[in-house]
């Protein structure tokens, strides 16, 4: 597999996560979380804090950032997110108030770095997770695993979503919150639910990103803007759709920069960030509404129907 | 029933209804009428938690359910149909009336979800597709199913005839009747199409910018021309308009 390939999987895996992540909660609660970039920064410690203090593979600490994340989410619903939609909140304030706590969690990273740096010796302020992965097929097993476990979580996610009264529950809530409580449906612990997904989604996206990019308390932050892009570019109407948006941002980014920094010199890096985000803005202005907006069955339908009228 | 006394609500800080009073009674059709604008599907809202109530009681059987949250009215035997969005449109027929009986168990909801499609044979052709593609009359049907999901004590219907054809509309009217006569369900029915909801209900209340200008027998109303003719738009004799009416009636049964 080109270095590229298997390193833009890893990180559009993670991505995808994180974008699937803003846009359920958007769906769900109108909330635009800005927390998702500390979120993900907790996901890469869980795992670094393992597998340094601990030992073993980064993969076996997947359930328990998991399951960290979730109760960041949860927190932070009960904290702040609930008070405020139960006020009736614009969506601005709801957006604030998750940045506020975003700040409040970009603290306490750093405040663990430290405590991990002068108790226990480590240098968690540059990390390079992938020197603890292992090879597969010649390759980091990563490329491999990462997307794997993405697309499992993403499979049950979508039988929860669809298959279980409580996910059929939630999309009802989705669509109309007010008919969803008329009918005795309990929103709060719809929302409540959203934000532990949510959460412990945004934890695994970041602890994947971190097996491709250098992990730092500040990762987070570097990389909110792709994590929006990719929600932004789903069109924020579907989580599907804003998990492909990450996987499409995450891949463009990487094939980009390769291909541009073969064509142009290195200087190319420095403006790796762009590549994405012009492709997230020249697909909005084609599909205004996003990758889920796109007619793919009228697509397919007037090609397979061009198909027919050339062999006729 | 359901006592609503010297209610003040509305939406944010506006006041929408000022000082109302119904009394809604037991297995009967209660019907409220009145002008655009006049806050009937706001009485709807207060009631259910969804509209800011500032001040006043609402009393069910006896217990204040001011403030009660609203999937906790839902449990307590009230059921609410709005007049739009009153379907999952995203959702399939039968997961729309599986999430309105949310708080049945599976078999209690699948046994409920069969006598629903009987009631309303029409939706049996439709229980795998999505609600959103149901024309405007099925989509009513199966909103009012939805009502009947969860066993309600109490059904709040909201303008149900809005949107649909004539012939719907008084399909549906026929329906809410029978709902009251063979079910037994006490209903409070808020009407744009009030000539035929004064026809089957029992008690009427007209109401106009937020209060109450008329209550009584809701047939009465009808002949009541100055209060008909300046709130209800309905000009013609009474009796006149009844013969049109039914002979309407007849069509849609036949059409059944």
């Amino acid at each position: 597999m080109a270095p590229w390939l298997s390193s833009g999987l890893i990180y559009a895996s993670g991505l995808a996560l994180t974008a699937g992540s803003i846009t359920l909660l958007y769906i769900v609660t109108r909330t635009f979380n800005f927390a998702v970039a500390s979120m993900a920064t907790i996901g890469f410690y869980v795992v670094y804090t393992g597998v340094t203090l601990y030992g073993g593979l980064p993969y076996r600490y997947y359930p328990l950032v998991f399951i960290i994340g979730a109760i960041t989410g949860l927190i932070c619903y009960y904290g702040l997110n609930r008070h405020l939609l139960n006020r009736k909140a614009a969506e601005i304030t709801l957006m604030m108030s998750t940045l506020g706590y975003d700040l409040v969690l970009l603290s306490l990273i750093q405040m663990y770095a430290d405590f991990l740096t002068y108790n226990y010796k480590l240098f968690p302020r540059r990390v390079t997770m992938s020197l603890f992965d292992f090879e597969l097929f010649g390759d980091r097993a990563a490329a491999f695993i990462l997307p794997l476990i993405a697309i499992g979580f993403l499979t049950i996610l979508h039988i929860f979503l669809t298959k279980t009264k409580f996910g059929v529950a939630m999309r009802a809530t989705i669509e109309n919150p007010v008919l969803a409580s008329a009918s005795g449906i309990n929103s709060d612990r719809v929302y409540l639910v959203s934000w532990i997904i949510s959460g412990g989604m945004a934890a695994l996206g970041g602890s994947f990103m971190a097996m491709a990019m250098t992990g730092t308390p500040v990762m987070g932050m570097y990389t909110i803007p792709l994590m929006f892009a990719g929600a932004i570019l789903g069109g924020l109407g579907s989580i599907y759709g804003g998990i492909l948006g990450g996987m499409v941002i995450g891949l463009t980014e990487y094939a980009g920069v390769y291909l541009l920094a073969q064509r142009f010199g290195p200087w190319v890096l420095g403006y790796r960030m762009g590549i994405p985000l012009f492709i997230m803005a020249a697909t909005l202005l084609v599909f205004p509404r996003g990758l889920s907006g796109i007619p793919l069955a009228k697509i397919i339908k007037s090609l397979v129907g061009q198909k027919r009228g050339d062999s006729a | 029933m359901l006592t609503v006394s010297k209610l003040n609500s509305g939406y944010g800080k506006l006041k929408v209804l000022y000082d109302l009073s119904i009394d809604v009674p037991d297995k009967g059709l209660t019907v409220v009428v009145g002008p655009n604008g006049a806050g009937k599907t706001t009485l709807l809202c207060s009631i259910m938690n969804i509209a800011n109530v500032f001040s006043g009681e609402i009393i069910l059987e006896g217990t204040s359910i001011i403030g009660e949250q609203t999937h906790n009215l839902a449990q307590r035997g009230i059921s609410y149909v709005p007049q739009m969005g009153n379907v999952f449109a995203e959702l399939t027929v039968m997961d729309n009336l599986h999430m309105a009986g949310y708080m049945l168990s599976k078999s209690e909801a699948n046994i409920k979800a069969d006598q629903m499609t009987e009631i309303f044979p029409v939706l049996k052709n439709f229980i795998h597709r999505l609600a959103g593609t149901l024309s405007g009359g099925e989509r009513r049907m199966l909103a009012i199913a939805m009502g009947l999901m969860k066993n309600p004590k109490l059904m709040l219907l909201d303008e149900l005839s809005t949107d649909l054809a004539p012939i719907i509309a008084e399909r549906v009217m026929m329906e809410v009747a029978r709902m009251r006569n063979e079910l037994g369900i006490t209903i409070l029915m808020v009407e744009q199409m009030a000539k035929r909801a004064l026809e089957i209900g029992d008690t009427a209340y007209l109401l106009v910018s937020g209060e109450v200008k008329y209550f009584g027998k809701a047939e009465a109303l009808l002949h009541e021309p100055e209060l008909c003719s300046m709130y209800l738009g309905i000009k013609e004799s009474a009796s006149k308009d009844k013969d049109f009416e039914l002979s309407v009636s007849d069509e849609g049964s036949e059409d059944n």
